[in-house]
């Protein structure tokens, strides 16, 4: 099961999102651990706990084929992530090696939105783009989400 | 206390067709309903209908789940219905899921939190889903009277409508404390009937306001929950004073032995056995009220409208061009588990989008075939109720019936609906002369005079042609075995036709 290129710049266009809300803020929580935990709590009141969890452990599942290194993350009961912390050090570690070894390249993103792309499609799966749409605009109020294609993810 | 006094209570609409007019005009704000029936029978998708309907960014609506579906699978589902508007879940419509604190705390906290989203929300309408799964989790703690009342006093002071969505046996009706604080209690049920499924609709209990008592028929479509009033939505409905017009089948010699013809707003039977051509008569009467301005409907049961229209151009008569310029409506009917009312939605949507004058149903069995069984037992009844529902707003109804040719009695109708009908026409078959002719007689005219003569006729291209003068040779031609009997000419003379004056 493939992610659509629309899916994942939507998962980006969340994860950029909160990176340039981390740039305001102190939180040390990662851009991706942030938007996890909106969409959790969001999902969480929509359609309880069991529902989210059930849901969160599909899509990592997904995202562990995608990408190896996420085999060390777990979702706890209350649909919450362990070790995301630990990947995305080692991941970190990886980039700056990558780029001791070649200057001037810069490693996509890819394991921190697999997992957000994941969930996303799960969700554009079961409820349509309306819905899903509808849910994020409650999660990132201040976010447009009006065009999946849209590289804009703040109203202007 | 005048009229002046008293508070008004607004009506808010259902969002369900048909189940206003059975509620009496719309459910009364700010009351606490219970929907209750069995899984499968339509409670849910009910309730969505009356938050789709009222839901504003103003006033939004809450809908609480607790156990059981996942909102998740429900909106997938629900989703797929023509109410259902994506937009209003950003602003207007919110769904919250209450299953881990009905898991892990009790009715206490679960009232802490409806309260605490209804004060933050400021909603008009409050949905509980599944209300009776909530009960069930939550043993220890408040109790549930206390609950009830606590949650119905406090929605009620914070202007909310509210329903609680529960499954509950029809056994459970009695002594229990949720339904004696309720406002109003909507029952759902589905019963099977041989093969057939049918759903039912019941309002049991609606305070403030006088709802239509009864069962009312349902149906579950794309575009959601559709209620058929047993009162067929005419409640309200002023009836038109009695009309003297009559209206002609555009048959010269049968419209003289009618009076003119058949009186607005009456219900005439025509009675025959196969062949004798009860649907060229009816298709004669529907094709003259178009050439006289009158639009007409036809209800076929036995053959599609394409094929009803084409046999119709057999006889020189167009029923294609009326269609297009909704002069006439052609519906087919025919499920198999139709209930009358539903039939009559149907005929009466059609009525009113057209202006229709005139109806014919053809046939009676098929009509009667195309219910549920259920309501076959009831079909006396049914028709009485439609007939009287549609003549009442005065439609002209003319159906037709099929009866079995005997040679020993001479019956109207299989189904002793006579009594039903204002005018009886009566078509049969005769042996004369080595041939099986046709004859006609008018039985009964409620509305005035008509001519006592038996006429022979024939079908041809141009449809039902009524021929020379009444049969006057022969003796016992109801029987279907006339004897013959010479007259003389002296006789002959006394014996014209009748001569009808117009009863006007």
């Amino acid at each position: 099961m493939t992610i659509s290129p629309e899916t994942r710049d939507l998962a980006q266009r969340l994860l950029t999102y909160e990176a340039d809300a981390d740039k305001r803020s102190t939180s040390m929580e990662s851009a991706t651990l942030r938007a996890y935990e909106k969409l959790r709590q969001c999902l969480v009141t929509f359609a309880g706990v069991a529902s989210f969890q059930s849901i969160a452990m599909r899509a990592l599942v997904l995202a562990q084929a995608d990408v190896p290194n996420l085999c060390a993350v777990q979702v706890t009961a209350e649909g919450s992530l362990q070790g995301l912390g630990d990947v995305e050090f080692q991941t970190s570690m990886d980039k700056d090696l990558a780029g001791s070894q070649q200057a001037g390249e810069d490693p996509p993103d890819e394991a921190e939105a697999i997992l957000i792309a994941r969930i996303l499609g799960l969700l554009l799966t079961f409820l349509g783009e309306a819905l899903t749409l509808s849910l994020l605009r409650n999660a990132w109020p201040d976010a447009t989400f009006d065009d999946r294609n849209s590289g804009n993810g703040r109203k202007a | 206390m005048t009229a002046e006094d008293k508070v008004k209570i607004n009506k808010l609409p259902t969002g369900v067709p048909g189940l206003d007019e059975i509620v009496g005009g719309g459910l009364p704000e700010f009351s606490f309903n219970i929907i209750a029936g069995a899984p499968g029978s339509g409670k849910t998708t009910l309730a969505h209908q009356f938050v789709f309907a009222n839901a504003t960014p103003e006033r939004p609506a809450l809908y609480f789940t607790v156990l059981g579906e996942s909102a998740i699978k429900m909106l997938r589902y629900q989703q797929q219905y023509t109410f259902f508007d994506s937009s209003l879940l950003s602003g207007s419509i919110r769904f919250i899921n209450l299953s881990q604190v009905v898991l892990e705390k009790d009715l206490g906290a679960v009232l802490e939190e409806i309260t605490k989203e209804v004060t933050k929300s400021n909603p008009a309408v409050v949905v509980v889903d599944s209300f009776r799964t909530m009960v069930r989790g939550s043993q220890d703690g408040m109790d549930l009277q206390a609950f009830i009342q606590r949650l119905a006093l406090f929605l009620a002071s914070w202007q909310a409508t509210t329903f609680l969505i529960g499954e509950y046996a029809e056994d459970e009706l009695r002594d229990n404390p949720i339904f004696t604080v309720a406002d109003g209690l909507f029952w759902l049920r589905q019963t099977n009937e041989r093969n057939s499924i049918v759903r039912k609709l019941q309002i049991i209990k609606l305070r403030g306001q006088a709802s239509v008592p009864g069962l009312h028929t349902f149906r579950i479509t794309e575009a959601g929950v559709q209620a058929f009033s047993r009162t067929f939505g005419l409640t309200g409905h002023l009836k038109d004073p009695p009309s003297y017009r009559r209206l002609c089948f555009g048959i010269p010699e049968l419209d003289k032995m009618l009076g003119g013809g058949i009186r607005e707003g009456d219900s005439v039977l025509v009675a025959g056995s196969s062949g004798t051509g009860k649907s060229v008569l009816a298709t004669q009467f529907i094709a003259e009220g178009i050439r006289q301005g009158e639009p007409g409907i036809v209800a076929v049961f036995e053959e599609r409208p394409q094929a009803y229209a084409e046999r119709a151009s057999t006889l020189g008569l167009d029923l294609e061009t009326p269609q297009k310029d909704e002069k006439l409506t052609i519906l087919y009917l025919r499920p198999l588990d139709l209930s009358v009312d539903e039939t009559m939605h149907s005929i009466l949507d059609a009525v009113q989008k057209i202006g229709a004058k005139r109806l014919v149903i053809d046939s009676l069995a098929g009509f009667e075939m195309a219910l549920s069984p259920g309501f076959r037992a009831d079909f006396r009844e049914s028709l009485y109720r439609m007939i009287f529902a549609l003549t009442g707003i005065g439609v002209t109804i003319l159906s037709t019936v099929e009866v079995d040719e005997s040679f020993i009695e001479f019956p109207f109708s299989t189904y002793s609906i006579s009594f039903l009908t204002d005018d009886i026409i009566r078509l049969r078959y005769v042996s004369i002369d080595g041939q099986l002719r046709k004859i006609m007689v008018v039985i009964k005219m409620r509305g005035g005079n008509h001519a006592k003569d038996i006429r022979e006729y024939e079908i041809t291209d141009k449809g039902v042609v009524i021929l020379g003068k009444r049969l006057t040779n022969y003796q016992g031609l109801i029987s279907g075995i006339p004897v013959y009997s010479e007259r003389s000419n002296a006789q002959k003379d006394a014996l014209n036709d009748s001569e009808i004056e117009r009863n006007s």
